[in-house]
């Protein structure tokens, strides 16, 4: 087992040093002058660019300027935004907690609705399992952005004093700050909940039709043991195991939803960095954003192993 | 439903009543005879901006995932077949661009180059190449083995003409799935992209854009949000239905 998490941890450095690359030459690669970026829209003298570049590093070669920068990255440094001219990396982290709390919310969201829907599909069959095969199917072609909108209009339209725009900070009053994220989090969390749901009805109906369970219900156990103690317990492992996958969509998602309701998170963040040209700021997000996937899904690895004892990696 | 949309895309300027951009006085006006699904907030006719504006959408969905399916297969077969290092050496590759989330990387890279429909093509082809690429290269790792390869081999057919003619054809039901259920998701792609601003620049209308513009005025004129959101829906169930009818069609195994 220790092994397993060595070594799957040691397959991450050289993937995060080529999202590192990628990264650099993705800012490398922006058309126009980084030295002419970082200067905004100043009037400069006509020396005044060289020497601009002389320090940002920009006469050196290609790949000593990368190893540069991945030295400052090393010792936590992700060079000053465009805009307010601060270390992008204070203003990331309190916009990341904002993100991770609404992504948190919006998968257990969408854990509890597909777990539940997909339990009720598997077991009670028939007319139910009908009903929600054919809402899953019509919910996949939904986007969220599209979700957030409608709900944002029947907000308007019906509640006018919802103030569902409102975003609370945490720090003032915790209880409203995670009531302000309840109706962003499920327009994030329909999507993600529809492939939870497929994947629960597929594990319980297989799990189903196995011999123990069968001896399970031979020798007279009660519905509702066999449930808790026999399906759900087998069932849920490879449920878990597609939430931890979808997490990547759900931070891609969380872009969205936070510029439609208004959310000081990474997403709009990286919105506004984006609209503005604010190139240090985006390559953070996206290199933060990159590492958080890489490491879920190398726990998601790990906790799939820990669970079922068959899966090995050798 | 497929039909309905490639005629709209197709003969789009002659179904549609208005011009895309041209104004009217009446601005936000609801659904009449005139205007059947109103006007937006200058007074342009939704319904023609919306037909107009799946001409847009879909053209760089269709062209973008032609080309993702393009350079899956040369780097999916390339790499299955040849195997090795080289096999090695893609996969960790695409690795690094699978840790990507697929809208994040999309929105740098668009960031980076501008938004403009060539760059978008280009911008959403390089995100979705990898997954095709990792499909096409499952089957091709079984198939090279069967006999029939090696029988062409063994009488002398070159090893170009064994992966194009000999292994393609027996992968191509696994990509014709995946390549459908690309286009749903390139849909969801492309309009979210528009819906930031990141989408082909004004006054050319799309989809993503026209729901973004009319979330302003929403409380007052709802069919200009609905319209939208309604014409993403339905192209976006069309192509998973079509996945999910090629799929039983085909029979590829579901994973």
């Amino acid at each position: 087992m220790t092994r397993l998490v060595l070594v799957r941890l040691v397959w991450m450095l050289p993937i995060l040093l080529g999202v590192s690359v990628v990264a650099f030459v993705l800012m490398r690669a922006l058309p126009g002058d980084f030295a002419q970026a970082s200067a905004g829209t100043t009037e400069l003298a006509p020396g005044a660019l060289d020497i601009l570049r002389r320090g940002l590093g920009l006469d050196r070669p290609v790949w000593e300027q990368y190893l540069l920068w991945l030295g400052r990255l090393l010792r936590g440094d992700f060079g000053d935004s465009f805009i307010t001219h601060k270390p992008v990396l204070g203003e990331l982290l309190p916009r990341l907690a904002v993100t991770a709390e609404l992504t948190l919310i919006a998968g257990a969201m969408a854990l509890a609705l597909g777990v539940t829907s997909g339990l009720a599909s598997a077991r009670l069959r028939g007319r139910t399992d009908w009903l929600v095969r054919g809402i899953n199917g019509l919910m996949l072609a939904v986007p969220n952005f599209v979700v957030a909108t409608l709900i944002v209009l029947l907000a308007g339209l019906y509640f006018p004093d919802l103030g569902i725009f409102n975003y609370t900070p945490f720090a003032t009053d915790p209880m409203g700050n995670i009531g302000s994220l309840l109706l962003p989090a499920f327009s994030l969390a329909l999507a993600v909940s529809v492939t939870i749901s497929e994947n629960t009805r597929a594990a319980v109906l297989e799990v189903s039709s196995q011999d123990f369970v069968m001896v399970a219900r031979a020798k007279g156990l009660r519905p509702g043991t066999i449930l808790r103690n026999y399906l759900v317990r087998n069932a849920l492992t490879p449920v878990i195991t597609a939430t931890g996958l979808q997490l990547a969509s759900l931070l891609g998602g969380s872009i969205l939803i936070e510029t439609i309701f208004t959310i000081p998170g990474m997403g709009q963040y990286l919105f506004d960095s984006v609209t503005s040209r604010n190139y240090p700021s985006v390559q953070a997000i996206v290199l933060v954003a990159a590492s958080i996937v890489l490491l879920v899904n190398v726990l998601v690895d790990i906790a799939y192993a820990r669970v079922d004892a068959r899966v090995s990696y050798d | 439903m497929l039909a309905v949309m490639v005629l709209v895309t197709v003969f789009g300027p002659l179904i549609a009543p208005y011009d895309p951009s041209g104004t009217s006085p009446d601005s936000l006006a609801g659904p009449a005879a005139a205007h059947w699904l109103g006007t937006d907030s200058i007074g342009r006719d939704v319904l023609s901006r919306l037909i107009i504006g799946g001409r847009t959408t879909l053209l760089i969905t269709f062209v973008s995932v032609a080309l993702a399916v393009a350079g899956g297969l040369v780097l999916g077969l390339f790499s299955g077949y040849v195997g090795g290092r080289a096999d090695q050496a893609i996969m960790r590759l695409l690795d690094v661009v699978f840790a990507f989330p697929v809208f994040l990387l999309a929105i740098a890279v668009v960031a980076a180059l501008g938004p403009t429909v060539p760059n978008l093509i280009l911008t959403i082809a390089i995100v979705y190449t990898p997954r095709l690429a990792r499909v096409v290269r499952g089957p091709v790792l079984s198939v090279k083995r069967w006999d029939h390869v090696e029988a062409a081999r063994s009488v002398g057919v070159g090893e170009l003409r064994i992966a194009v003619r000999h292994v393609l054809p027996l992968v191509v039901s696994p990509i014709l799935v995946e390549t459908s259920l690309t286009l749903a998701q390139t849909i969801f792609t492309v309009t979210a992209l528009s819906f930031l601003g990141l989408g082909p620049p004004p006054p050319d209308p799309n989809w993503g854009a026209m729901l973004s513009e009319a979330r302003q005025f929403m409380e007052l004129a709802p069919l200009t949000v609905i319209g939208p959101a309604a014409a993403i829906v339905f192209a976006t169930l069309t192509f998973i239905v079509l996945a999910n009818g090629l799929r039983e069609w085909l029979d590829v195994a579901s994973r």
